[in-house]
């Protein structure tokens, strides 16, 4: 009588388990789904003069006849990285961290470089950054 | 008893109705601010408009910043007085776990509060939030998206869980321990006043456009020792790892030395009184080592303000 008592006990929270898990699963599907996004960011012709230029996220940046684009996010914990004019440095207004003109990063809690944001010309001259969120 | 015992007594009594009073205000504002408040779109111009343009929109979100601000340092200073005269063996494992869990509920309401400011420190914070549980090995990412979601929907979830689930939560949590839930007249009366008056003559503290450039930015006053620890240590032990840890031990407490510890007069009571000691003054010295840290961050942003 016990034992069957037991196994009866088991097999409810087994049915239990598996029914709460059958409709969780779907659920957490459902709640955390993602959806790559993808951001066209256009500097015109007259917005590429500067050495560096700042759009939408998007540092422009201008250095030895290269241009390339870089994500203004910290790759540490993602505050937007302001522009030292001064020491030509990239900085985070959060935790510290400090980055070359190229994206290396220099000091502070980063562990890495700043993210690199392909780049397109196109042929009106405007050059278009594709930034992806989400 | 003594005059002090006296004095500490009627703290005892008037912390908790007090913060009472300030939070039927702050439900009663945050009702009132629902009506207007947009969490999607530009929420920043949004919040301005409420504190420039709409009538009276100043006066409700000074009111319900102050009133959620007065309610939940209340709370803390109801919980630390119990914590430091060990009034936490008064009560049963269960309730004490209900009881700090629905502090640490309060902060994370306060938190999602500042997020919904839109401005920048408000963003900021919500990303630095976002990327310290993107920072848990394995499954952060779908963590994360419980809580927060980069993009256009970046402030509905925390709207969401603001004005609902964490509400709702926390008085669930707190049901058993408030027993009347409408404040005495007497401090319903006093803390009205005072934060009606706070309401009228403080002035909002100015919104940082998102776009501006700030040598430092702050998250709000009591996650700067988190921010202080977040520029040395590995986001997920500096954001989670290390506050969960105090968190648990707080809520062990009344296990060690509460009626939900062992009562036979053995070993084991007696090792469960060492630990609870122990726990005790390591507790007291982290509150300590973090005021600290919260005092260093704010001492370094005064000096970097012009």
């Amino acid at each position: 009588m016990e034992r069957r008592r037991f196994i009866k006990k088991i097999l409810e929270w087994a049915t239990s388990i598996l029914g709460g898990a059958l409709l969780a699963y779907p659920a957490f599907s459902f709640m955390t789904f993602r959806r790559v996004n993808e951001k066209k960011i256009v500097f015109p012709r007259d917005e590429q003069g500067g050495r560096v230029n700042f759009k939408e996220g998007v540092y422009l940046v201008h250095e030895s006849n290269d241009m390339f684009a870089l994500s203004a996010r910290c790759p540490h914990l993602g505050c937007t990285l302001n522009y030292d004019t001064v020491s030509q440095s990239f900085k985070c207004p959060c935790h510290g961290s400090a980055f070359t003109l190229a994206g290396r990063r220099v000091e502070g809690p980063a562990r890495k470089d700043m993210a690199r944001v392909p780049l397109q010309k196109l042929t009106s001259g405007d050059v278009e950054a594709l930034l992806r969120t989400g | 008893m003594s005059a002090p015992g006296k004095m500490s007594n009627r703290i005892s009594i008037y912390l908790p109705r007090l913060g009472l009073s300030a939070l039927v205000l702050c439900i009663a504002s945050g009702i009132v601010l629902v009506f207007i408040y947009r969490p999607m779109g530009n929420v920043f111009q949004n919040v301005e408009a409420i504190t420039t343009r709409i009538p009276y929109g100043w006066f409700f979100r000074q009111l319900h910043y102050g009133s959620g601000q007065v309610f939940v340092i209340l709370m803390l200073l109801h919980t630390l007085d119990h914590f430091v005269r060990k009034r936490y063996r008064m009560y049963p494992l269960k309730e004490w776990v209900s009881l700090v869990t629905s502090l640490v509920l309060c902060f994370l309401t306060l938190f999602t509060g500042f997020v919904l400011k839109g401005d920048q420190e408000g963003v900021f914070a919500g990303r630095i939030f976002m990327n310290i549980l993107n920072a848990i090995p394995f499954a952060g990412e779908t963590v994360a998206r419980l809580f927060i979601i980069p993009g256009n929907g970046f402030f509905f979830l925390p709207y969401l869980y603001h004005c609902f689930f964490l509400p709702l939560l926390i008085m669930y949590l707190m049901r058993a321990h408030i027993r009347e839930w409408f404040p005495d007249r007497r401090f319903m009366m006093i803390g009205a006043l005072g934060l009606f008056v706070y309401a009228l003559f403080v002035k909002p503290a100015v919104d940082i456009p998102l776009e501006a450039s700030l040598p430092e930015v702050q998250g709000p006053w009591f996650f700067l020792g988190i921010q202080t620890l977040l520029r040395w240590i590995p986001p997920v032990l500096a954001g989670l790892i290390i506050p969960g840890l105090f968190v648990a031990c707080l809520l062990v407490l009344p296990a060690l030395g509460g009626p939900s510890a062992p009562t036979a007069d053995c070993g084991i009571r007696n090792g469960c009184r060492a630990v609870e000691t122990g726990l005790y003054y390591l507790l007291m010295a982290a509150i300590g080592v973090y005021a600290l840290l919260t005092l260093w961050a704010a001492i370094s942003q005064a000096r970097l303000t012009p």
